[in-house]
């Protein structure tokens, strides 16, 4: 006989069988998530809410490359003689050149030269490269406000409505719920970025070739597709940032008014808080003035600026921001971390009541 | 290890231990100990305010408690909670649905959240609980547009969709018209049938009594009763005797009372009492199967009822003298233990 004591036998939990026509899928964290985010999607792509800001999206962009376009157009259709230098007699200007003289045909190439300059650096916005940085500039106003509506109405909407009792007695956690809804607007974020960005390049280019500009590709180099991804995923980045202050503030007041106003307040009033700082940082002076005008280096959308300008620096020459790409990723990876942990955190330590 | 269970029982589907939620200086749930077992059809009784709702919150990971644990499936739900709710389908007051999507698209929503795999895999699944909740014909319908009696079916049919094994359902015929509750009382009874745990929480006592094979009674928090259904009902039976004349009555009072003395245990009370006739009748609280032996014993002293009615309880007679009774703070409820008495262990969770 073996002295060794024996394990007390577990009572065996009865095996659980569902009907044959429930079809489980995997239940890591992962899967869950997934399959959240996944029916988050489809809730979007049924809900009419979704569709009207698409369509105004659309609207806006292609509204956005028409409006860049009149210039362009304005000078395509002027006739070359307007491109010529004004006549002696009514310049005042000594440096200014004149024409003293008709018009001969060396001066009328001249003027059609300037004329084919002007109208490619006023259509410069149309055509590739600048076009890529046209639509997402464009993107970087209209859109924000979409996806902040869009960001505020899927969270706020689970509580107006009530069907976050439904929401979270499924089978996610608190967290998968949050995370899905991270997940979700960073897809719809990167969906409009594609959508939105592709539609404008395209409207860009079919207005071009009505003004006749041609379009050189050498710009199409390997530094310059790197610096155009990281440009794109720096504009998805900004987007999500301002739809994780949405979800914050919406998970907050539990209410999607509370999301979308409070994010677009903030969306608007640090631009008008920034110049204020910055002007009376130079009006105080001293410590207090340098705290004041350093203020605005730490504002969202100054620091997105930064990491956006900073890559058109490479991509067309423009002029590079004043804050470091370091500073500005640190400072935005601090302004997510602030929203999902205090939505997480709300989130977590809730009662969902009526 | 400390916080997860200390015991598991594998015929307890439900059990708390002094869970207590306080809302400010508000104790909605109070202490409150609740034990359902694999396959009972639960009544969760109490008049409004009482904490029925509070409980399926807490019990459904909506609200935390105060105090005190509970334990489903062995799981406690503190700690476990997603694994619990996979096995759990509810509706917690009228259940709310997105009101843009249509009956079938809200199912497909809720599958998604319910571990269910998306696509088509499970389009028989949504016909099948649409089917059941006889909502086949309306689930294109945009939820926006359903009566509130189609939104109470759905709601039980997003309970049912990932064919749980404990189906709690929080006042399930709310805007039901009559077939409707006899379609849900028929659809607990089948589900029943099919082995699976029942939490119902409902003020149709007399849906309730039909269908419930224990109960629980809640007021202001606290639990007053829990017990078997048929237990109970037998606690309020009665034999009500009407003699001819008032010196009978007198007579046969004094002889039952002796007859308890003696032996008749099973005689809990005697009263006297007056019928809406205004005639004095004799009201001993015994089993109904019992009215013929009293009368034996009547009629062997010579004395001949004019009236002997065996009276069944109710439910609502249960109810309404639990929740009238004078609160006495700190009481303890009456609690029936169940046939299969669980281990020590367990019952000190």
């Amino acid at each position: 006989m073996s002295s060794i004591p024996q394990p007390i036998a577990e009572p065996k939990e009865p095996q659980f069988e569902r009907s044959q026509n429930v079809v489980m899928g995997k239940q890591d964290f992962t899967s869950v998530l997934l399959r959240a985010i996944g029916g988050e999607l489809y809730k979007i792509w049924r809900r009419p809410l979704s569709k009207i800001l698409l369509l105004i999206g659309i609207i806006f962009v292609i509204l956005g490359f028409a409006v860049i376009s009149i210039g362009a157009l304005i000078s395509a259709s002027s006739p070359v003689e307007s491109f010529l230098p004004p006549s002696c007699g009514s310049s005042n200007s000594v440096q200014t050149p004149c024409l003293n003289h008709l018009p001969t045909k060396q001066d009328l190439a001249n003027a059609e030269q300037a004329k084919q300059q002007e109208v490619r650096a006023a259509a410069a916005a149309l055509y590739l490269p600048g076009s890529l940085s046209t639509a997402v500039n464009i993107l970087n106003f209209i859109g924000v406000i979409l996806l902040i509506i869009l960001a505020g109405t899927i969270v706020g909407g689970e509580y107006n409505v009530g069907s976050i009792r439904i929401m979270l007695t499924r089978g996610p956690t608190r967290a998968q719920f949050l995370l899905a809804k991270f997940g979700t607007m960073l897809v719809c974020s990167l969906f409009s970025l594609l959508v939105l960005g592709l539609i404008g390049i395209i409207t860009g280019a079919l207005l071009n070739l009505t003004i006749g500009v041609s379009v050189d590709f050498k710009f199409l180099t390997g530094p310059w597709i790197l610096h155009s991804i990281l440009f794109l995923l720096i504009a998805v980045f900004s987007l999500l940032l301002y739809c994780g202050l949405a979800i914050c503030l919406s998970t907050l007041g539990k209410a999607t008014v509370a999301g979308v106003a409070g994010a677009l307040i903030w969306w608007f009033v640090e631009r008008i808080l920034s110049s204020a700082l910055s002007f009376f940082g130079q009006t105080i002076r001293g410590p207090f003035g340098d705290f004041l005008k350093a203020v605005p280096d730490y504002l969202l959308f100054n620091n997105i600026d930064a990491l956006l300008n900073n890559q058109q620096q490479y991509m067309s020459g423009g002029t590079a921001g004043t804050l470091t790409d370091i500073h500005a990723i640190l400072v935005l990876i601090a302004y997510l971390g602030c929203f999902i942990g205090i939505a997480w955190w709300i989130n977590e330590a809730r009662d969902i009541t009526n | 290890m400390e916080n997860k269970i200390l015991a598991h029982d594998n015929t307890t589907a439900i059990s708390t231990n002094r869970l207590t939620k306080a809302f400010g200086n508000l104790v909605a749930v109070n202490d409150l100990n609740l034990q359902v077992m694999r396959g009972d059809v639960f009544g969760f009784l109490g008049p409004n305010g009482s904490g029925k709702t509070t409980t399926i919150r807490m019990l459904l990971g909506l609200i935390r408690p105060t105090a005190g644990r509970a334990v489903l499936f062995g799981m406690d739900n503190a700690y476990e909670l997603p694994a619990i709710l996979q096995r759990v389908g509810a509706i917690v007051e009228t259940p709310t649905f997105y009101p843009y999507l249509s009956g079938i698209d809200n199912l497909r929503v809720i599958a998604a959240n319910s571990g269910m795999v998306s696509g088509k895999a499970n389009n028989a699944r949504y016909e099948e609980v649409l089917e059941i909740v006889e909502l086949n014909a309306a689930k294109k319908m945009i939820y926006r547009k359903y009566s509130l009696g189609m939104k109470q079916r759905l709601g039980i049919a997003a309970a049912l969709l990932a064919d749980p094994e404990l189906v709690m359902l929080d006042e399930p015929t709310n805007g039901l018209d009559p077939a409707g509750v006899i379609d849900i009382r028929r659809l607990i009874q089948h589900l029943s049938s099919l082995g699976k745990t029942i939490f119902l929480s409902s003020h149709i006592l007399s849906e309730v009594q039909q269908v419930c094979n224990r109960v629980a009674i809640l007021r202001k928090g606290n639990l007053i009763k829990q017990g078997d259904v048929k237990e109970l009902l037998r606690e309020q039976e009665q034999i009500e005797i009407r003699m001819n004349q008032t010196a009978e009555t007198e007579r046969a009072l004094r002889l039952i009372q002796q007859f308890k003395e003696q032996g008749a245990h099973w005689i809990t009370q005697i009263n006297l009492d007056k019928n809406n006739r205004e005639q004095p009748i004799i009201m001993i609280d015994a089993p109904t199967n019992r009215s013929a032996e009293v009368n034996m014993v009547l009629a062997r002293n010579n004395l001949f009822a004019a009236e002997v009615h065996p009276r069944e309880g109710s439910l609502e007679e249960i109810y309404l003298q639990a929740v009238q009774a004078p609160a006495i703070p700190g009481m303890q409820p009456e609690t029936q233990a169940y046939p299969h008495t669980l281990p020590e262990k367990e019952a000190m969770l």
